[in-house]
């Protein structure tokens, strides 16, 4: 009986509210954010997806049915600027990984300025890729950029980073996998750091190489971190628009045009609100269902553990 | 004598209470308009109107890339945030078209005069829309072209360039001179310049072949010189004419250093101030106090402005027009009268702005040696306007003409760093235009 009452206090606030309202009642400010500012534009965007919105014309246009989907779907340029996404991404994505748990490594196993380390790695996370895209374009610069210079310097071709579009993508990529890697080394390290020793201690006794420790234990153990940056970092090159704005505008030509620079060249330049809702409604769906496919796994991985424990 | 000190200070006290009465409530308007020289200079001569007129005027200073698009968007949902806009030529009949831009006819009917000062060529691109008057321009960025005048003076080098390709080395008149020139004096370091050997490579011709609109600006030149137009009165692209203009743009890619095709005008003003080009293409001739400068830098040099070959570029200026939704767009037209005004404009030119007005272009004291390192361009300028007179492009005359020529660079910019073919660019183009205005475009009369 007494523990009944406890229990029944522990669901009931002071004021009488019960812990169900009361979790509702904390999470409702969020939650009107989120309608908002993100789940009432989803719906407009859906809405004019289906109509016609030359907004340079003014006001939204009837409906068109499927008439924009089937616009976008055989629109030459949206599937190269996909592509320009798609190879983006897994090269800077790539490096970044890489790279990434690589300095993770070597700054956990360090054995000074460790700290110093660790502080100046946040620094291109920093500042907004606006302000550091403008520092890259000057570095990249064929005429006064330090880059050539010290190329030119030491005997070597001084390529137009920006301006060769065989190469203008890479340079993207360079800038983006420069101010991202440390992010996967920051997120890595952490991880590396709050592993558990006692499983290292065992494998050390019973004489396991460095390669099978590696191999069989830390990797494992970091794959849920990891796991999670490469979702982070995926989704955010997917959808890269400020390095390519500042550092080459989509060009030369189209061949540094990603999806989001894409869009909103039709959507604000153009101003086809239609074809540009419509692009974005496919591009969400895209990453919705990559995105649950990719951390379904470990949103499982995490809730077998939170059970076990 | 306390008695006249009362009253002399009731006096005043009653006019300044007077003069408080008349401006107490001052008329709010904003101008949107482009960040940079043109409007920082015009900024000392929004005080004088404020005070004038009994206004507030408020400038919103918008990065040139974001002022088309941030515009419309306040346009069409008719905020009223912006009284005055800022309006490239190819924007104007968009914006009339579409209702975002009040006509200014009436408005200006008593001030004729000051609609006729408006260089005639200017006026119809960019002031007239339809057979009405919808703003003034303040500014203009027409072209002609850039030389270095020591190097095509030099008489080693006019002997050189005669014994090359059988006819006097001297200012471009015709594109293919254009080309010769650019190929000649395009040298690897070593090689000798006027006698000298170069320290680094020198290169014939700038070109602004980045990412930006300029790249069609600089085309409109040639083309526009070969009698054809970026729109036929069909509302087509002549694809085999822009085939024609933009092959003869990629060969002379090859005497242009190779960051041509990162740059705009900022960047080719550096190179010629750094020494590394002997002239640009058709190029923006309100950039001649940046040009002139090349004289400081560069030993010996000497800078001309000269109209570009075929006696055709580019007429651009900036529009100031009346926004539909403006609270107070009485104050708003007053207010582009006095910008575009002559007061205004001889002292925007004072401080070495480009002014659109004839009476102000053909003054005296703006060509006086006094003033060559600011308005030196003048007496080119004008050249430019006479020459021009009578021209019209059909790009400025399509309500889609501020889509298309925001989207043109595409196409024209991968020929020239190679991503596509000639043909293939200006197909594109062709099938781009096609696209933005659902066809054909229309073109008005």
């Amino acid at each position: 009986m007494q523990s009944q009452s406890n229990s029944a206090l522990m669901r009931t606030s002071s004021a009488g509210m019960s812990d169900r309202w009361f979790s509702i009642a904390l999470i409702a400010p969020a939650m009107a954010v989120t309608l908002i500012f993100a789940l009432l534009p989803l719906a407009y965007a859906l809405d004019v997806s289906f109509r016609f919105a030359d907004l340079s014309r003014g006001k939204l246009g009837d409906y068109l049915g499927l008439d924009n989907y089937r616009t976008v779907f055989a629109d030459a340029d949206f599937w190269s600027a996909s592509w320009v996404t798609m190879k983006f991404t897994i090269v800077a994505v790539g490096l970044q990984m890489s790279l990434g748990v690589g300095i993770a490594f070597l700054l956990h196993g360090a054995q000074f300025a460790k700290g110093i380390t660790r502080s100046l790695l946040i620094l291109p996370l920093a500042t907004s890729a606006a302000v550091t895209g403008l520092f890259w374009r000057y570095l990249y610069d064929t005429q006064f950029g330090v880059l050539n210079f010290v190329l030119g310097a030491i005997g070597l071709p001084e390529p137009n980073w920006l301006g060769d579009y065989t190469i203008a993508l890479w340079s993207v990529a360079l800038f983006d996998v420069w101010q991202w890697t440390p992010f996967v080394a920051l997120i890595a390290l952490a991880g590396l750091q709050a592993l558990p020793k006692e499983p290292f201690e065992a494998a050390e006794l019973d004489g396991a190489s460095q390669w099978r420790i590696l191999t069989k234990l830390t990797f494992p153990l970091l794959k849920p971190v990891l796991f999670l940056v490469l979702v982070l970092r995926t989704i955010d090159c997917v959808r890269l628009y400020d390095a390519v704005a500042v550092l080459t505008r989509g060009g030369p030509g189209t061949s540094t045009e990603t999806m989001t620079f894409y869009l909103y060249r039709t959507g604000l330049k153009l101003f086809r609100m239609d074809y540009a809702s419509t692009m974005a409604v496919f591009f969400l769906y895209v990453m919705l269902v990559a995105a649950v496919f990719a951390l379904t796994p470990l949103l499982k991985q995490f809730t077998d553990r939170a059970k076990e424990s | 004598m306390k008695k006249l000190f009362l009253s002399a200070g009731l006096i005043v006290g009653m006019a300044s209470g007077a003069n408080a009465a008349t401006c107490s409530n001052p008329v709010q308007i904003t101008w949107s308009t482009i960040a940079g020289f043109y409007t920082d200079a015009m900024a000392n001569f929004v005080k004088d109107f404020e005070v004038k007129n009994c206004a507030k005027v408020t400038v919103v200073n918008i990065d040139n890339s974001q002022l088309y698009n941030k515009q419309v968007i306040e346009m069409v949902g008719q905020t009223g945030a912006y009284d005055v806009v800022t309006l490239e030529t190819a924007e104007k009949a968009e914006f009339a078209q579409n209702g975002f831009i009040k006509p200014m006819t009436q408005f200006f009917k008593d001030k004729q005069g000051l609609v006729n000062d408006v260089a005639p060529i200017l006026r119809g691109m960019t002031v007239e829309y339809k057979g009405d008057i919808w703003g003034l321009p303040y500014y203009t960025y027409t072209a002609g072209m850039f030389v270095r005048q020591d190097l095509l003076d030099d008489a080693g080098e006019k002997q050189a360039f005669k014994a090359k390709y059988g006819y006097d080395l001297g200012q471009p008149q015709t594109w293919e001179q254009h080309r010769d020139i650019a190929k000649f004096f395009t040298r690897k370091t070593g090689e000798k310049l006027k006698g000298e050997p170069l320290k680094k490579d020198f290169f014939g011709v700038g070109l602004m072949a980045g990412p930006f609109p300029e790249i069609q600006d600089e085309l409109s030149a040639p083309l526009w010189g070969m009698g054809s137009d970026w729109l036929t009165k069909n509302g087509k692209v002549p694809v085999d004419d822009v085939e024609k203009v933009l092959g003869q743009y990629v060969e002379l890619l090859k005497y242009a250093p190779k960051a041509a095709l990162t740059v705009t005008y900022d960047g080719v003003m550096n190179q010629m101030k750094d020494g590394q080009i002997a002239m640009t293409h058709g190029f923006f001739l309100d950039q001649w106090p940046n040009a002139v400068k090349t004289e400081e830098m560069v030993p010996g040099a000497k800078m001309s402005a000269i109209e570009a070959p075929g006696k055709r570029a580019y007429v651009g200026g900036f529009l100031l027009a009346v926004s539909s939704s403006s609270a107070n767009p009485e104050m708003a037209m007053k207010f582009v009268a006095h910008i575009g005004g002559k007061d205004i404009q001889r002292q925007f030119a004072e401080l070495g702005g480009a002014s659109t007005l004839t009476s102000v272009l053909s003054d005296p004291y703006f060509s006086s040696p006094a003033m060559r390192s600011k308005t030196g361009q003048y007496a080119t300028l004008n050249k430019v306007f006479q020459s021009m007179n009578g021209f019209s492009s059909n790009l400025f005359k399509t309500p889609f003409g501020a889509k298309i020529y925001n989207s043109m660079q595409i196409p024209l910019q991968a020929a020239a760093a190679g991503q596509i073919s000639v043909r293939q660019a200006a197909e594109r183009l062709a099938a781009d235009v096609e696209k933005i205005c659902g066809g054909p475009c229309p073109i008005a009369d």
